[in-house]
């Protein structure tokens, strides 16, 4: 009797484990070693033994004698002969072992066993096995398929921003290319199967990001990772297409933002001639919102109902002594942006404050709003009123 | 069908056990040369093999290995030759081990056959 187990929802696909294998073809070496090895212990014994019966003696000094010219026949070194006394009968059995054992021994045995650790690149093996060693521990990764010109830039960010990444690309042709690139992890493989995708650790990662040149791929790889993640909170795909049209079914297939390059570049331009670029404002606005530069960033923070802001002024709580992180922005409940609000901008629930700064200051903003929710509003209030009393 | 290569590896498990109890109850230096000889063959069979309990039977065989190099050592030296003998027989003990993961794995492989 066998359980049954629970199918998950997007079927019962086991993922690809590619540390298994490496791991199988370090098995592979081994096993054409067997054989090799067999023949050159199988002679070894036999040729001891041979020796030890014709001249009858058994003790420790004769055997290592024995052991010692069965080497030294096998490997062609044959400094002395490893007996002494009855000279003729040891040099006869000598030659017919180097005639029959020799060739089958060494040149079978040793030669293939020294073959087999030549031709097996063990080092090229180790290199992959290790690198999806430390791919099993991703966690909060993103996917990346295929090696392209637009995926390489997002790389090269994502790099600097020091998050992780394992890049898909379905053809080994660019293996060269990937490694010079430095790519920490990557998978030779067809990204639109979901064993794949559940190899490359999909249920731990934050999200994905597809850049094929044709639309029927890059759709084929959305709905399978939408297909194993359907929670678009939680799980981030991006795509490019090469017009509105597939674009949009992208999105209605599980695409969170899709990029006609065509449009944005185009628009781009549009922009550029609408407002001549300002050599330090643009470029310095253009860093913040592509990510480019390191030391500053842009963030969103959405204020909990449960806050105990809520109803306070910006200069009331003293955020920016806290934290270093500046508030840009107000967007309210309903939509409206407030831009460079003043201190006494009260804040309401519902809102989004865009907050800019270092990177670090930004972390310790997320941790200063996330301090000041309340668990139970109730329980707030009776603490105000029981002091209140006091 | 007999796979042939399944007898050669099993014959040479069995082999090993036969042979190290022959020099436990001889206490022969001839039977010594042929049980080490037919040790480390069946160690050297179960390389790569990619069965269910393949890491299993390539461990007790290089532990007896690791008994039966010592005690061959120690025998042909003069010394301690009871120790040898002692040796001899835990290598004989890690040969026994090897057969019974032997008959589980056949067992293993009989069931999932059913299975299809």
């Amino acid at each position: 009797m066998r359980k049954k187990k629970k199918v998950p929802h997007y079927g019962n696909v086991k993922p690809i484990n590619y540390q298994a294998i490496y791991e199988e073809k370090f098995y592979n070496i081994l096993f054409q070693l067997r054989f090799p090895l067999m023949t050159v212990i199988f002679f070894t014994t036999l040729s001891v033994l041979i020796l030890m019966i014709i001249n009858n003696k058994a003790d420790g000094v004769h055997v290592l004698n024995y052991f010692f010219h069965t080497v030294i026949t096998l490997s062609t070194v044959g400094y002395t002969e490893g007996y002494d006394g009855n000279i003729s009968l040891n040099r006869f059995f000598s030659s017919m072992f180097i005639i029959i054992g020799f060739p089958i021994a060494y040149l079978y045995g040793l030669v293939a066993t020294v073959n087999v650790f030549m031709n097996s690149n063990i080092q090229e093996i180790y290199r992959y096995w290790r690198m999806y060693k430390e791919m099993n521990k991703l966690k909060g990764h993103y996917i990346i398929v295929k090696f392209n010109d637009i995926t390489k830039e997002t790389m090269r960010v994502l790099k600097r921003r020091k998050i992780k990444f394992v890049l898909i690309e379905p053809d080994r042709s660019k293996e060269e290319e990937i490694r010079k690139f430095g790519v920490d992890y990557y998978v030779f493989d067809e990204p639109h199967k979901r064993e794949v995708l559940l190899g490359v650790g999909i249920l731990d990662a934050k999200g994905l990001v597809t850049a094929f040149e044709e639309n029927t791929q890059d759709i084929a790889v959305i709905v399978t990772a939408r297909l194993i993640r359907p929670d678009k909170e939680n799980f981030y795909i991006i795509s490019t297409a090469t017009n509105e049209g597939a674009a949009e079914k992208m999105k209605l297939l599980g695409a969170n933002e899709v990029i006609v390059p065509s449009v944005t570049i185009g628009r781009r331009i549009a922009s550029y001639i609408l407002h001549p670029p300002s050599p330090t404002i643009s470029k310095f606005l253009e860093k913040i919102a592509y990510g480019e530069r390191t030391d500053i960033d842009i963030i969103e923070i959405k204020i909990d109902e449960n806050s105990d802001l809520i109803g306070k002024k910006l200069k009331d709580i003293h955020m920016r002594e806290e934290t270093g992180a500046t508030v840009v922005a107000i967007i309210r409940a309903d939509g409206k942006m407030k831009i460079a609000p003043s201190g006494n901008t009260e804040i309401q629930e519902g809102d989004s404050l865009l907050v800019l700064g270092h990177p670090k200051a930004l972390r310790r903003a997320e941790d200063f709003f996330e301090r000041h929710i309340v668990e139970d509003k109730d329980e707030e209030k009776e603490q105000e009123e029981v002091k209140a009393n006091d | 069908m007999i796979k042939w290569g399944k007898v050669w590896s099993d014959f040479f498990i069995v082999l090993a056990l036969t042979s190290n109890v022959g020099f436990i109850f001889s206490h022969d230096p001839y039977q010594l040369i042929v049980a080490i000889g037919v040790n480390l063959i069946a160690t050297v069979l179960k390389f790569g093999a990619k069965k269910i309990l393949a890491a299993e039977l390539l461990a007790t065989a290089l532990v007896a290995d690791l008994h039966l190099i010592p005690a061959t050592f120690l025998y042909f030296s003069g010394v301690h030759i009871p120790l040898a003998i002692g040796l001899a027989i835990g290598a004989a003990v890690a040969n026994v081990i090897s057969i019974v993961l032997l008959v589980v794995e056949i067992i293993f492989e009989y069931k999932s056959e059913e299975e299809y």
